[in-house]
Order: C-alpha cells, then sequence, then structure tokens
C-alpha cells in the first residue's frame, strides 16, 4: 500500500523511519539476548552491542518525541491522532529493548533452563524473532490485514509463553530460569503486538486488544 | 480472538499534504498576493498623499498629522501601540513605508515607530505562552522563551534609539544605501513592477469613482482600503505559505535542534522570509520550548533571525514606491534589526543578558501571575498608551 507522494509529509516520514529503526534495533537487541540465553552464545561477547543497541533505542525514542512535538507545533491538530499513536508504539518498541536487556541479564546470570523447556523456548525465539521482522515490516507498509494475522500469532505466542510459565511453576524443581524466559519473551510479543494493533485498532483501544470481555 | 475491522486506520499516518497541483496553485497565489501588497501600499500612499494635499492632514504642512510623533518616545510608542493592534509588524513596517513613501512623514520621525514595530510584534508569542500557565514548568519554559525576543528587543532600542538621535546613523547609513541601490543620489527610485502596479491603482481608483466618491471622501476611502489590503494581502501571504512550506518549516526546527553556530540564525532568516511574518516563526518556538524540547539558549538565535527575516516585508513595500525615502526607511529597519544582532550574537556574554533576564522574569511570573499581568500591561498597553497621549498631547 504506498502512500500518495506529497512535498509536505517528509516530517512525519522521518519519524515513521526513526521508529522503524527502532523495530530493527529491538529485533536486533532480542535476537543478541535471547541466542545468549538459548543459543550458547557468551554474554560477554555481546555486551558491549547489546547495551549500545538499548542506548540507541532509547535515544532514538527521545528524538522521536521531540519530532512529534515539533510535528504538532507545526502541523497543528490535524496529526494529532498519528503522532499519539506513533508516541505510543515508540514507548513499546523502547520496552522491547529493556525486555531483551531482561533476557541478557538472565543469560549472564548464567541462568539454568530446564532439559524439555529449553527447546521450547528456542523455538519461541526463533518465532519472536520473525514476528518483529514483520512487525516493522508491516508498519512501514500500513498494511491492516498483515497486522490482523500478526495479532493472531501473538495470541498463540502469549498462550504458549503463559502455558511454560504454568508448567515453570508448577514444576516441582526450581524452574525460575524459564519461568522469568517465558514471561520476558511473553512481553517481548505483547509489546510486538501493540505497534500492530496501531493499524488496526482505535486509538482508545491501542494496547488492549487482548483484553477479554469478562 | 477476533479483532474488529479498523475503525481509525489511517491514523498512523497523518493526512497527505498539498498535492503538486495544489503546490503550483499556491505558488500562483503567492505571486497574486504579492502583488495585491505591493498595489495596496501604493494605494495607501497615494491615499495619504492625496488628503495632505486637500490639507486634511493639517494645513497643507504633509508633517502636520504626524507633528506628535517628532517627539520620539511619542513614534516609538505608535510603532508599538499600530503593531499590538493588528498583530503584524509586517503591516506595521509595510504602512510606515507608504505613508514615508507619500511624502507626510519624514524618515527622521519614522525610525522610532519602525523600532516600536519591533517591540510590538512579541507580544504574539507572549499571548501564546500564557496558553501554558496551567503547567508551571511549561509556562516558565515558554514565558522565558515568549519575553527573551521582548528583552533583546528592548535592549537593541534602548541602545540605538538615543544613538539614532544624536548621530542618524541609522538612518544616515540607509539613505546613502537607498541611493546607492536606487542608481544615485536624488534620482527616482524605480522599479520594474511599478507600471503594473500603476495601473491597477488607477483602476481602483476609477471603480471608487465610480461608486460616486470624490475629493476627501475619496482619499479616506481610498486609505481605508489600502490597509484593509495590505493587512490582508500579509495575513493570506503568511497563511499560504505556511501550507506550502509547513514540512520544510518541521525540517528546519528538527534541524535547529542540533545546530549550533550560525545555522539557527539563518533558520530563523530564511523561515520568517519564506511566512513573511516573525510571529510566526517565534510563536513555533514557543510549545517547542514549553515542553523543554529546544532550549532557550537554542531558539534565541532563531528569533534573532526572525527580527532580520521580517525586514523583507518592508523592502518589499518599498518596491511600489518612488520617493526614495521609502526605501531608506526600509533600510533602517533591516540596518537596526542586522546591527543589533551583530552586536549581540557573536559574544556569548551579551547573548546571555537578555536569556537571563527572561529566565528571571518567567521565574517570578510562576511564583505570582501578577508579573506576567504587569509585564504584558506595561510593555504592550500602558507604554504604547503613553506615547497615544504624547501623540494627541502634541
Amino acid at each position: 500500500m504506498k502512500k500518495p507522494s506529497t512535498a509536505y509529509d517528509g516530517g512525519f516520514d522521518e519519524i515513521q523511519r526513526r521508529f522503524a529503526q527502532m523495530l530493527e534495533d529491538g529485533r536486533h537487541i532480542f535476537d543478541a539476548a535471547a541466542n545468549a540465553l538459548v543459543g550458547g552464545t557468551d554474554p560477554e561477547v555481546i555486551r558491549k552491542d547489546l547495551f549500545a543497541t538499548d542506548r540507541r533505542i532509547n535515544s532514538t525514542e527521545q528524538e522521536i518525541r521531540r519530532m512529534i512535538v515539533i510535528n504538532g507545533t507545526v502541523h497543528g491538530a490535524q496529526n494529532f491522532p498519528s503522532l499519539l499513536v506513533t508516541m505510543s508504539v515508540a514507548k513499546d518498541a523502547e520496552r522491547i529493548g529493556d525486555y531483551a536487556k531482561n533476557i541478557f541479564d538472565l543469560a549472564a546470570d548464567r541462568a539454568r533452563l530446564g532439559k524439555d523447556e529449553h527447546p521450547r523456548l528456542v523455538s519461541l525465539k526463533d518465532r519472536i524473532s520473525k514476528l518483529l521482522v514483520r512487525a516493522r515490516y508491516l508498519y512501514e507498509q500500513e498494511d491492516e490485514q498483515a497486522a490482523r494475522e500478526l495479532l493472531g500469532e501473538c495470541d498463540k505466542l502469549e498462550d504458549e509463553c503463559d502455558e511454560g510459565m504454568r508448567r515453570a511453576l508448577a514444576a516441582d524443581h526450581n524452574a525460575s530460569a524459564d519461568a522469568l524466559a517465558y514471561r520476558y519473551f511473553k512481553r517481548v510479543v505483547s509489546h510486538t503486538a501493540n505497534v500492530a494493533t496501531a493499524l488496526v485498532m482505535p486509538l482508545d483501544m491501542l494496547d488492549f486488544f487482548d483484553e477479554d470481555d469478562d | 480472538m477476533e479483532h474488529p475491522p479498523s475503525l481509525l486506520a489511517p491514523q498512523v499516518h497523518p493526512p497527505p499534504g498539498p498535492s503538486r497541483i495544489e503546490l503550483a496553485l499556491r505558488t500562483v497565489l503567492l505571486f497574486v498576493l504579492l502583488f495585491g501588497f505591493l498595489v495596496s501600499i501604493e494605494t495607501m500612499s497615494k491615499a495619504i498623499k492625496a488628503l495632505a494635499d486637500t490639507g486634511m492632514l493639517g494645513g497643507g504642512d504633509e508633517n502636520e498629522l504626524f507633528a506628535g510623533v517628532g517627539n520620539p518616545f511619542a513614534g516609538l510608542a505608535l510603532g508599538v501601540l499600530f503593531t499590538v493592534l493588528v498583530q503584524s509588524s509586517s503591516t506595521t513596517t509595510a504602512t510606515i513605508v507608504a505613508v514615508v513613501g507619500s511624502g507626510a512623514l519624514s524618515v527622521e520621525h519614522a525610525v522610532p515607530m519602525i523600532l516600536g514595530a519591533n517591540i510590538g510584534t512579541t507580544v504574539t508569542n507572549t499571548i501564546v505562552s500564557i496558553g501554558h500557565i496551567g503547567r508551571t514548568s511549561d509556562f516558565r519554559r515558554a514565558f522565558a522563551a515568549a519575553t527573551v525576543h521582548d528583552f533583546f528587543n528592548l535592549m537593541a532600542v534602548a541602545v540605538m534609539l538615543p544613538l539614532e538621535l544624536m548621530t542618524g546613523f541609522l538612518s544616515k547609513t540607509a539613505s546613502y544605501l537607498a541611493s546607492f541601490l536606487a542608481g544615485g543620489s536624488g534620482s527616482a527610485y524605480k522599479s520594474p513592477v511599478k507600471k503594473c502596479i500603476k495601473l491597477i491603482h488607477k483602476e481602483i481608483l476609477s471603480l471608487l469613482e465610480a461608486a460616486g466618491l470624490d475629493g476627501k471622501a475619496l482619499g479616506v476611502a481610498a486609505l481605508v482600503l489600502g490597509i484593509a489590503l495590505t493587512f490582508a494581502c500579509l495575513y493570506f501571504i503568511t497563511r499560504n505559505m505556511r501550507r506550502v512550506i509547513a514540512g520544510r518549516i518541521e525540517a528546519a526546527m528538527n534541524k535547529a535542534l542540533g545546530a549550533s553556530g550560525f545555522v539557527p540564525l539563518f533558520i530563523g532568516i530564511g523561515l520568517t522570509i519564506a511566512v513573511q511574518s516573525s510571529s510566526i516563526t517565534t510563536s513555533l518556538l514557543v510549545p517547542v520550548c514549553a515542553a523543554g524540547v529546544m532550549s532557550l539558549g537554542r531558539a534565541f538565535p532563531i528569533m534573532l533571525g526572525a527580527n532580520i527575516g521580517t525586514t523583507v516585508t518592508a523592502l518589499l513595500a518599498s518596491m511600489a514606491q518612488e520617493r526614495p525615502e521609502a526605501l531608506t526607511i526600509a533600510l533602517v529597519h533591516l540596518l537596526f534589526n542586522s546591527i543589533g544582532v551583530a552586536a549581540v550574537y557573536p559574544f556569548p556574554t551579551l547573548r546571555r543578558l537578555p536569556i537571563r533576564m527572561a529566565r528571571t522574569l518567567a521565574i517570578l511570573a510562576t511564583r505570582s501571575r501578577w508579573w506576567v499581568v504587569a509585564y504584558v500591561f506595561g510593555t504592550f498597553v500602558f507604554l504604547p498608551l503613553l506615547g497615544w497621549f504624547a501623540w494627541r498631547g502634541a
């Protein structure tokens, strides 16, 4: 879905470009952290790059906020909903970085994952990584259909994470590392889903797409 | 779960701006409005000349109506008052150029009025800053951003007006430059668009005459029409250009966030020339500063640039005038603002002075709202009214 070319929307396009970079950095930091936890990468090898990526995500979010203020000041109320959405999803992208750091901390603290859970977490990691790539793509393209499909997959992945957490909590051995890993993976999925909700949900429903009516 | 159909999908991207066709049409509109602006200056100037010739401005002495502005304080205050009332220094300076161009006002007496327009124009962003009064920290930053421009202009006037009165350095330099630009001292200044302007002006007069007006009534009607047309043309030029270059304004402001040295100054000049309004440039900075996105130190040079950029309006207005004095007073405006910036901006100690004053006033304003009332009333109401009474008294 190609946006019409105008001489006017350069500023918002730049905000979108920065946000897409945040999502790309989010995927990178998640991959690095999750590989350290479940893939055997030495945490110390990636530590510097991981924290640099997190700082970049944070500074990009601050840049986006500044650009949002300027865009709103110059263009007035007509861009207001778009700017609020961007403010919200940029926060989600920043949180992905934060949870990736939590995952990294688990790896750096030499957390021991259960033998049964390890392959499940590897599979989850791979699917979440792909999810982050798709989230960036569909946001750039404003592809509503792809956003709905992604939200459906997020539901399933979150259910898997919940199931994994329940298993870890009910385990007769210490499975706190598994529980935390599932918890952090789920949060990454949730924040990725929030990005997709921006395309298919009204402004007031952002972040609430998975709330049940009961 | 099932996801509902999108209600606000386009919210991800804002509504598109002007299309290429709209841009082309708006460019044409800009030239039409600029031409209309020059016609309005001609209409105003000729109307004042005609009224002076009929003795309506005071017994055949062309300067009698403006006798009061022989008092520089009255002239300064009138400049502030007129600008506060029309909320546009461009309209004020263009009007002054027209009056000087008609011969009804000398350059010497017009200088304080031009300087007053500089002070009066800052009322707009001060009003914008009051919109942030609900949040103390935002208001402190907004009010400082609004008043730093005031303090700079007040300082510049406090230093340069007495110097001008003692030496005439502004008017003499401007006069020299005007004679140089006009192609030799004493020769009438000729612009390439004058013939067309005169033609349209004659048509306007014919229309007014056809409506049954003649003599003094015709002069008064032409004067009122000229002022209204000037105001309308500048208003629509600003609106039109703001729409056309909104994206560029945004890009320039984003650039200014990380710019240093003279770049913000040139950004201020460029933006103001483009939108033909220093108030627009400075008022855009107030919310950005209020949010803390731009520091006062970074916004200040943009405001200084706006001071220089806004002088283009008077220069444009002088294009419609035959008397070189019209160009001279327009150049006085340019020189005053350029010298003011050149004397302050390169020197950190001087540069920090209006910033400190603005910050101090903003802190006081957050402690007690009476400071806001006293400042706004004193600068933009009491001072101009004093001048008004001085003028009426004369």
